[in-house]
């Protein structure tokens, strides 16, 4: 896969059993740019939109407003990523396996120390990505169920685990560097999430695994006969983003230094939105993590604009189903003019 | 154990699994729940089970013709927030009307969605949920709303024939409804069709399209229905009812031996799944374990019962052959 | 063609139930039909017979109205029609009952045989007269089977009962059955050889396609012989042995001449003993050496994809031995196969060959990318260089790597999963019907493309269903017959009659 926004060229015609050429190149053409322009423009178009609306939406405080809350969600639309792309369709264990990273950090903290916490934090957000991805990947059962229900028992397990109640953070310092600024510029979160997805763009896009996702969610079985561990691939990505969310959980976590275990709620869909947004295919095999981010981009910034004009969280909920619904529709439409 | 008992014993255990889990968790309930056996126990969780139950209902129908809902607790939520906030306006008759209309039409948006634009279901109504949820905060300002009328709205909850409330017979009868349908009628049966192989169903003039359409409205009218009569009972119309309530009705559903593939499925099973959820409920909540620990073990059946569904539609007959070998004696290559 | 409709008096008493006149289809790239004529009478069975790629098909096809034919006329029941679509065929009393069944498993088998007739009584499903019809339906065709029996539990011969049942349920006046005894044991079929003359007994007219020549002269009343897209003869089977069939579908001028080289055979590369997989095949022994290719022949469904895709490991075989390369192997999944030095080039391109959403240069190097990858990171150069190479000796047009690969034609396609295969250098590749839906020029591309690799020490085997392909290319055919190899013929040995002879089941001619 090419490093800018993906290969330019949309899906043509379905091959019928007899010989046939490729589709009338000028249509697909147009459906290309359609595919590769709609987001900039879309983004560019927000942006005027901002200006016009507000004078505090170019403000830098603002905008690093809008990064900073965007990291902790971008942190898991990575492995959100992975997910739609293999075909895996979503994950919506991830207000828990956040939670489970949140809760696991703050307590074993004191005990442990910051590094340990953070390591167990990820890896038991992890564990709960594994059993996910082994019976998602390996048990072939359905995804959407799989993860509801896991995501159940795991933040049950949770609240079960801290007694309903809302855990401390025993150390201000570390809350004030995740809060704070890197070189004092860019805020902390801001540093880990372009970390986590220049690390994701990277494998998604050059690694031998990137390859197998991309390949599994266009053809599953043209994928196995070629040889590639299917199965593993698929469960990689609920692996991958248990331990993403995990990992968001831990630095929320950090800098509100107190979590209730509904700290994740929303998360998902959030990460879904964008993903989707971004013109990442729900049906698999098309899409990239710069097209998730600019994807992320959007609806933050749909978001800020509706919060500066005094829209309340609910409403904005309004939007991102909206979105939902108008970005699958139109990538169904693309998909079934030009064929599967 | 041989490795050929234990699959007949878990082919057993997945056949019979609705009775095996029903029995089991009532004979769990009876022993931890002092008078669960009691008639007025059992009036009381049945008339809980019948919000979950109705929501439960319309999945049903979805399941069986091969989709998928996860809107019904939004759905609820709405409805129950429109029948408070209009009772006033309308009166009670009006406002559960209007209330059951917006059920519908959510459901009809879903439809549209699924069949219109060939939208995923799943992902539809993953959509609807975050949106009508998203008009629920923003109707009431994320504030519960009363209803004008607790009296009134009470009748719900009143005892009308033995231990049953109101809400329970409506729950019952829209139940041994949709049985009859599903089983007696030619719609019913046609439904099972689009579920089980939909070409084969639309190759013998079945309009599985107006089918799926129809399905997805009955789903929004069901989870108004348990909207509003939850709503109605306590007086009280909040943005974040239902909120965790969709995979209780998966689990129940699921349970009642619905398949999630489409084609297989009944009223009475989600009866039985519905009233096993019930007692589960019930006997937790006895033993003062809190609502979290009950959504661990919900989802633990659900996914027990995945892995288990899984065993179980593997051993299913193909519809297309296998070839047939002939008997015969042996050909020796040639020693090239 | 010269019409040869040979009538008796009975017959030409009665108008045809159907009449198909002058047909020709043609599809981008192939022509299909040429100037078809058939001609079938009430209360007979006409039997159709050709070898893969005949015509058989195209013609049910334009039958059931899934296609409309460029030129030439359809009568039915003598008037003249226009099948547009499906529904339109089955309102005009043409009945079809294809290989894959056509039935809802979850319901009952009356509830099947109803479907989207269901009758009904003040407003709801009338079962007793749906058990009724169906019963009567059941009993009218003998089929021992209840109504009351959910589809799904059926066996297959069964569950083809029930969609005979079904369509003949609806009162057609014509019924036609593709391939009927392909999934069925000798006991099944004949059960299935009753329903057929019940069904010619009460007037209907059923068209009965096989390759089964045997039974086309145990159950059929006249027969119609396609090759290539033409009508060859059209006649009463009373007199017609075997022989004479396949001398009617195969005999043709090899107009197609490909180009065959001499290669010095190597060591056995392949050796494969007493492979057998249940209701699939039994006990194939195979031998391949280096430099050698052996064709593998025989009808749709004698088990020729079912032994290659077990040799890869796509299926589990139940037992037998593979020695590859001197080194016993036991292939369980593609990965082994792979790792072994197999590559299988599948059947069906758009469903196992291609991924669609990705570009031909990642296309070519997905069974690969172990050996251009380090340390899990895909190395771009020496994938482009891949690429490249393959794309020019292969010949892959246009040559452009970045395309995504279903903007390509079905023979560029094809040369780019035979690409990906080759980029594996293994020591024996299985090519399953290569030239499928590949124009002229791919094919005789792809053909020097095996030549080559047979040529560099490659072991190789061809599975096709064109005989001419076969014939040409192959050193040795292998024939299989129903899940066992009837004939392992040497080049010189291997005519066309007598590969059908064995594909077919006869004793040697």
């Amino acid at each position: 896969m090419s490093s800018s926004l993906d290969s330019p060229h949309t899906a043509s015609s379905t091959t019928p059993s007899q010989d046939t050429v490729a589709a009338d190149r000028v249509t697909d053409r147009g459906r290309a740019g359609l595919r590769s322009l709609a987001l900039p423009v879309g983004l560019l178009g927000l942006i005027v939109l901002g200006t016009l609306l507000s004078d505090r939406f170019l403000s830098t405080a603002n905008l690093l407003n809008v990064l900073t809350s965007m990291s902790l969600v971008g942190i898991v639309v990575v492995g959100m990523t992975f997910v739609i792309i293999s075909g895996g369709l979503a994950d919506l264990s991830v207000p828990a396996t956040l939670a489970t990273g949140a809760i696991v950090m703050l307590s074993t903290q004191p005990t442990v120390g910051t590094a340990l916490a953070l390591l167990l934090a990820v890896a038991s957000a992890g564990a709960a990505g594994l059993v996910n991805g082994i019976l998602i990947g390996y048990g072939r059962a359905n995804s959407i169920i799989v993860t509801l229900g896991v995501g159940t028992i795991v933040l049950g397990l949770a609240q079960a685990v801290v007694g309903g109640a809302i855990v401390y953070g025993e150390d201000p310092e570390l809350a004030e560097l995740v809060n704070g600024r890197v070189l004092g510029l860019v805020p902390f979160p801001v540093v880990v999430f372009a970390l986590v997805a220049v690390v994701g763009h990277l494998a998604l896009s050059r690694s031998v695994w990137g390859r197998w996702t991309y390949a599994v969610g266009s053809n599953y079985r043209a994928t196995e006969a070629s040889a590639v561990p299917v199965r593993a691939t698929r469960a990689a990505a609920f692996l991958v983003t248990g331990l993403l969310a995990g990992l968001s959980g831990a630095l929320l976590a950090i800098s509100l230094q107190s979590v209730r275990p509904v700290i994740g709620t929303g998360y998902e869909f959030d990460a879904i939105t964008a993903v989707l947004v971004g013109g990442v295919s729900v049906l698999g095999g098309f899409g990239s993590i710069p097209r998730a981010v600019a994807g992320l981009f959007f609806v933050q910034l749909l978001t800020n604009i509706l919060v500066l004009q005094g829209i309340s969280t609910p409403a904005q909920g309004l939007a991102k189903g909206a979105l939902i619904a108008v970005a699958v529709g139109v990538d169904v439409h693309l998909r079934r003019r030009g064929g599967l | 154990m041989s490795a050929t008992t234990f699959h007949r014993a878990l082919r057993l255990v997945t056949d019979y699994r609705l009775a095996i889990m029903l029995s089991l968790t009532l004979a769990v309930a009876a022993v931890t729940v002092e008078g669960f056996v009691g008639l007025s126990t059992l009036g009381l969780s049945l008339d809980r089970a019948s919000t979950i139950g109705l929501i439960a209902l319309g999945l049903t129908v979805l399941l069986i013709a091969g989709q998928i809902d996860l809107s019904g607790g939004s759905i609820m939520a709405l409805t129950g927030i429109t029948a408070m906030a209009l009772q006033p306006t309308l009166g009670l008759l009006g406002a559960v009307v209007a209330a059951l209309c917006v059920g519908a039409l959510v459901g009809a948006v879903n439809g549209l969605l699924v069949v219109r634009f060939h939208i995923n279901s799943l992902v539809a109504t993953l959509a609807t949920m975050l949106a009508v949820r998203a008009v629920a905060h923003v109707a009431t300002g994320s504030q519960p709303i009363s209803g004008s009328d607790p009296v009134a709205g009470a009748v719900v909850v009143q005892r009308v024939v033995g231990v049953l409330t109101l809400r329970t017979v409506v729950f019952l009868v829209l139940l041994v409804l949709l049985h009859l349908w599903l089983t007696r009628t030619v719609a019913g049966r046609n439904l099972f069709a689009v579920g089980s192989n939909v070409q084969a169903a639309t190759g013998s003039g079945v309009r599985a399209d107006a089918y799926l359409f129809g399905a997805f409205v009955f789903g929004g009218l069901c989870s108004g229905a348990a909207g509003v009569l939850l709503s109605l009972g306590v007086n009280t119309g909040s943005p974040v009812f239902g909120e965790t309530i969709v995979v209780t009705v998966i689990a129940a559903v699921v349970v009642g031996g619905t398949r999630l593939e489409g084609g297989r499925g009944s009223a009475i099973g989600t009866l039985g799944g519905v009233v096993t959820f019930a007692a589960i409920t019930t006997a937790l909540e006895f033993q003062s374990i809190p609502a979290y620990t009950q959504q661990v073990v919900t989802g633990v059946i659900l996914i027990a019962l995945i892995v288990l569904d899984r065993n179980a539609t593997r051993r299913r007959a193909s519809i297309s052959g296998q070839q047939a070998v002939a008997p015969g004696p042996r050909v020796r290559p040639s020693s090239a | 063609m010269t019409d040869h409709v040979t009538t008796t008096d009975d017959a030409q008493a009665h108008p045809p139930a159907l009449e198909m006149v002058g047909i020709s289809k043609s599809f981008p790239g192939v022509r299909a039909l040429t100037d078809v004529d058939l001609r079938v009478l009430p209360g007979r069975v006409h039997a159709i017979v050709g070898e893969n790629g005949a015509g058989k098909s195209t013609l049910m096809k334009i039958l059931a109205g899934v296609h409309q034919p460029d030129a030439g006329t359809l009568t039915v029941g003598g008037r003249e029609v226009v099948i547009g679509s499906p529904l339109d065929a089955q309102r005009m009393g043409i009945g079809m009952v294809y290989q894959e069944l056509n039935l809802v498993p979850d319901l009952s088998v009356a509830e099947n045989i109803c479907l989207g007739r269901m009758p009904r009584r003040f407003g709801v499903l009338d079962r007793r007269a749906m058990e009724q019809a169906a019963t009567t339906a059941l009993a009218d065709l003998d089929a021992q089977v209840h109504w009351s029996t959910t589809v799904g539990d059926l066996t297959v011969s069964q569950q083809q009962l029930v969609e005979i049942c079904k369509v003949y349920a609806s009162r057609p006046d014509i019924v036609v059955l593709d391939e009927p005894t392909s999934s069925l044991s000798e006991h099944e079929s004949q059960v299935l050889f009753d329903v057929v003359r019940r069904m010619r007994d009460r007037g209907i007219s059923v068209i009965y396609i096989s390759h089964r020549l045997r039974e086309v002269l145990e159950i059929a009343d006249d027969v119609t012989v396609l090759r290539d897209g033409h009508r060859i003869e059209s006649r009463p089977v009373a007199g017609l042995t075997p022989a004479d069939m396949i001398r009617l579908m195969v005999g043709r001028d090899l107009t197609e001449v490909f180009p065959k080289r001499e290669v010095e055979l190597g060591e056995t590369v392949l050796e494969v003993r007493g492979l057998t997989r249940s209701g699939a095949f039994a006990d194939v022994d195979l031998n391949i050496r280096r430099g050698e290719i052996v064709g593998l022949a025989g009808l749709v469904g004698s088990g020729r994809t079912e032994v290659a895709r077990a040799l890869f490991g796509l299926d589990r075989a139940d037992a037998g031995s593979v020695v590859v390369a001197g080194r016993p192997v036991d292939v369980r999944r593609p990965g082994h196969a792979v790792a072994a030095g197999v590559a299988y080039v599948p059947e069906d391109r758009k469903a196992d060959g291609i991924v669609p959403a990705l570009s031909v240069r990642d296309n070519l190097s997905l069974a690969s990318l172990g050996r251009r990858s380090r340390a899990g990171m895909v190395l771009a150069r020496q994938e482009r260089a891949l690429a490249g190479e393959q794309i020019a000796s292969l010949g892959v047009s246009p040559a452009a790597p970045e395309r995504r690969i279903d903007t390509l034609s079905g023979g560029n396609q094809q040369k780019v999963v035979l690409g990906k295969w080759l980029a594996t250098r293994p020591h024996v590749l299985i090519l399953d019907e290569p030239t499928r839906g590949v124009d002229v020029g791919a094919k005789a591309d792809i053909h020097r493309i095996i030549g080559d690799l047979a040529a560099s020490g490659v072991g190789i085997l061809l599975i096709s269903s064109e005989l001419p392909e076969v014939l040409a290319v192959s050193d040795r055919v292998l024939v299989l017959h129903e899940g066992r190899v009837a004939a392992d013929l040497s080049a010189a040995d291997a005519t066309e009659a007598a590969v059908m002879h064995a594909a077919t089941g006869q004793e040697a001619a």
